[in-house]
């Protein structure tokens, strides 16, 4: 009885205590489950120990590649370096260290290291040597952010074709600006692990994209120096040189001076930074007397048995035109009108066409619009037509010798490179391919619309050539020995408010080779050259030199070495 | 007055015997045994993940310095091969620019500079080193234990040094 009673007594000390913790127990197993189940994932990530941290990838811009993959444009890596003073155990070590290699003040950087902030920036941007060396101590308090830079090795070659990057990593102008979106990767932001146990992620940012351009930079220094020659030799305050395979559209090569180093964009105007070749908007000139021609033999409004009386003056609109060198021509064929560039004669040629005719032609030759050049930047020109406020009767006659219409320079090679190409108008295009990742995006030539029919234009091309090889004017010439060559000059007054200027004017010249079988064409423009008085003297010259040097670089045979190949095996190519 | 689940739960109680049993004991060191077991091949795999994450980690940082160096090399190679660094370096070399006149071309009969090309087939690099994938319960096995018996010697070895 005595027992019974103390197992009793000791039952009702201990149940109280399996009680409690059996409530105790469930409680915590309570808490638990709510803690797992019903607590936001954002107020749960605040209570769990953070063992993530943000990390930014910063990606590569694309490179820019000539056509034979030279590099044009490319990445080159500067390090920001900051540290977490709280990760550092041995401060004056570490500081002694860092301060030795960034070659920062050893207090100073104590200091810093010693500070109660979570993060200091020891140097904002350091090269990529030093920054390997602080990545070499492997500390896990340094903080290392690699901070893209864009970087030009070829200096001011092609500078305004490629653009630049700003400090925004913005691209500008150019390549650069026109390919922005494809050349920028993608910046990523990535939550990594600190726990061993996840899988490390693949930090490879999203790269863009790379381009090669059609331009050969062999060429692009060529045309490059000979303009430079040029603007010394005539004095000329500016010039455009472009060469383009007419078949195709590709540009293999454009320049116009001033130029500028893209690795110091800042240190010039920023007029500088736009090219000339695409947004210049020039009167063209005597050229144009081709695209007249070219357009009314195209509707049959004359034949090349053409003939007009020449009495060296014509009134059009209320206006008095007048041939360049104010004599009367009499009888002269359509040859002769481009032979010897006579205004008279193309504005008789363009009265004829009437200016339905005469505007559709003009059109179809893309005057007035922008090529759609694969650059930023592009001018359209300016063509005015009946119904524009600004047009008046006159226009018809002025226009159809280059006067009252304004062109860009690619503008104009473009229009002339249908010509060579029997009439068909290419898209002009400076870039070959875009590689995305492992997709290679190739370009293909672009069929803009033919300007006019094969016969016309191999009838024009007949008389460019008559241009080269019957023109007395031609002082220095502008064949090469053993090519035919096609091609016209253009000498252009250059308008101001109150009219023309005085002795100033634009000088181009056009022209591709071989004549039969185009492969190159070129455009040589000079501003104000003081040196001569006419295109024909001033850059007539230039063209044969830079002629006679793409041959060679281009390997192009001359014409009975070319015809013997093409008897043996078919078409060569350049 | 007692209510009847206080009778129940009195009465379980009051049955319980507090001397340990030879069964009992016997389960309970089962239990443990395999408890450790249990926590050995975790603790055996968690190690491993964790050393060939880390070993990831350091294989994919290698990677990207290597990648690093060769942009930086690639950047040299370019600077070094500049249009007017070459052509500054022919011309000290002794080079000068072929003319027009001087270049021969020859023409070779039945020769056709467009002849067509054979595209040879490259194999993918991605699907040729592919592994056969050939593991068994019987190698996994194995593993582990290897890996627990490295543990092991890894820990005694670095106890002992």
């Amino acid at each position: 009885m005595q027992a019974a009673q103390t197992q009793q007594e000791i039952f009702n000390r201990r149940l109280p205590i399996v009680i409690i913790g059996m409530i105790v127990a469930s409680g915590y197993l309570l808490l638990q489950l709510v803690g797992f189940q019903a607590i936001a994932p954002e107020v749960a990530n605040e209570l769990r120990p953070n063992y993530n941290r943000n990390i930014r990838l910063a990606a590569a811009r694309g490179i820019i590649y000539d056509h034979s993959g030279q590099r044009l444009a490319e990445n080159t890596v500067e390090y920001r370096i900051g540290i977490s003073p709280n990760l550092v155990s041995d401060k004056r070590r570490v500081a002694t260290q860092l301060a030795a290699i960034l070659r920062l003040d050893e207090l100073a950087t104590y200091e810093k290291i010693n500070s109660a902030e979570p993060w200091v920036l020891l140097t904002p941007r350091v090269s990529a040597e030093i920054g390997q060396q602080v990545e070499a101590l492997d500390l896990q308090a340094i903080d290392i952010e690699k901070i893209p830079r864009r970087s030009y090795p070829q200096g001011t070659l092609a500078a305004q074709i490629i653009g630049f990057v700003g400090g925004d990593l913005q691209g500008y102008y150019g390549i650069e600006g026109y390919y922005q979106d494809q050349l920028t990767g993608r910046i990523r932001e990535e939550v990594v692990s600190d726990i061993p146990f996840d899988l490390p992620d693949d930090q490879t940012p999203d790269e863009g994209s790379n381009i090669y351009l059609t331009l050969d930079r062999d060429i692009q220094y060529l045309i490059e120096s000979e303009l430079a020659l040029a603007i010394a030799e005539t004095g000329a305050t500016g010039g455009t040189y472009i060469v383009m395979n007419p078949r195709t559209g590709d540009i293999l090569a454009m320049a116009s001076w001033p130029s500028f180093d893209p690795n110091a964009y800042a240190n010039v105007e920023a007029n500088v930074w736009r090219n000339p070749a695409i947004s210049d908007e020039y009167e063209p000139g005597s050229v144009m007397k081709v695209l007249t021609v070219a357009g009314a033999l195209d509707r049959e409004v004359i034949t090349p048995d053409f003939t007009y009386v020449d009495q060296g003056e014509l009134a059009v609109g209320g206006i008095v035109v007048k041939n360049w060198d104010l004599r009367a021509h009499g009888v002269v064929d359509v040859r002769g009108i481009l032979v010897d560039s006579l205004n008279v004669g193309a504005a008789t040629v363009s009265l004829k066409m009437g200016h339905e005719a005469f505007y559709a032609a003009m059109d179809a030759f893309g005057i007035g619009r922008p090529t759609r050049v694969n650059l930023e930047g592009e001018a359209s020109g300016t063509m005015y037509i009946p119904g524009d406020p600004e047009w008046s009767e006159s226009n018809l006659g002025t226009n159809s010798f280059g006067q009252g219409v304004t062109v860009t320079p690619l503008q104009m090679l473009a229009a002339v490179s249908a010509i060579a190409n029997d009439g068909l108008m290419m898209q002009p295009n400076l870039v070959a391919r875009v590689i995305d990742g492992d997709r290679v995006i190739e370009s293909q030539p672009t069929f803009l619309r033919r300007a006019i029919s094969p016969e016309a234009a191999h009838i024009v091309t007949d008389m460019m050539v008559s241009v080269i090889n019957d023109n007395d004017s031609l002082d220095n010439g502008a064949g090469v020995p053993g090519y035919t060559v096609a091609g016209k000059t253009g000498t252009a007054e250059i308008p101001s408010p109150i009219g023309y200027e005085s002795n100033a004017w634009i000088m181009t010249f056009v022209g591709f080779l071989p004549a039969d079988d185009p492969q190159v064409a070129i455009l040589i423009k000079l501003d104000r050259p003081t040196t001569g008085r006419w295109a024909s003297q001033v850059v007539a010259p230039r063209f044969r030199r830079l002629a006679e040097r793409l041959v060679v670089m281009m390997e192009i045979p001359p014409d009975d070495v070319r015809h013997a190949l093409e008897a043996n095996a078919g078409v060569v190519g350049g | 007055m007692r209510t009847p689940t206080q009778d129940w739960l009195g009465h379980a109680l009051r049955n319980t015997t507090w001397r340990w049993r030879q069964q009992t004991l016997a389960l309970g060191v089962l239990g443990l045994f395999v408890a450790v077991i249990i926590g050995a091949l975790y603790l055996t795999q968690a190690a491993s993940i964790a050393t060939l994450n880390r070993q990831l980690q350091d294989l994919i940082s290698e990677r990207n310095r290597l990648e690093q160096s060769n942009e930086q090399i690639r950047s040299e190679i370019a600077q070094l091969r500049t249009v007017f660094r070459l052509r500054s370096r022919a011309l000290e070399l002794g080079f000068v620019e072929a003319q027009r006149d001087q270049i021969e071309y020859l023409v070779i009969e039945g020769y056709n500079p467009n002849r067509q090309t054979t595209q040879l087939q490259v194999e993918r690099e991605g699907e040729a080193n592919l592994p056969a994938y050939d593991e068994t319960f019987g190698g996994w096995l194995q593993q582990q234990w290897d890996n627990f018996t490295r543990q092991f010697q890894d820990f005694s070895q670095s106890g002992g040094s």
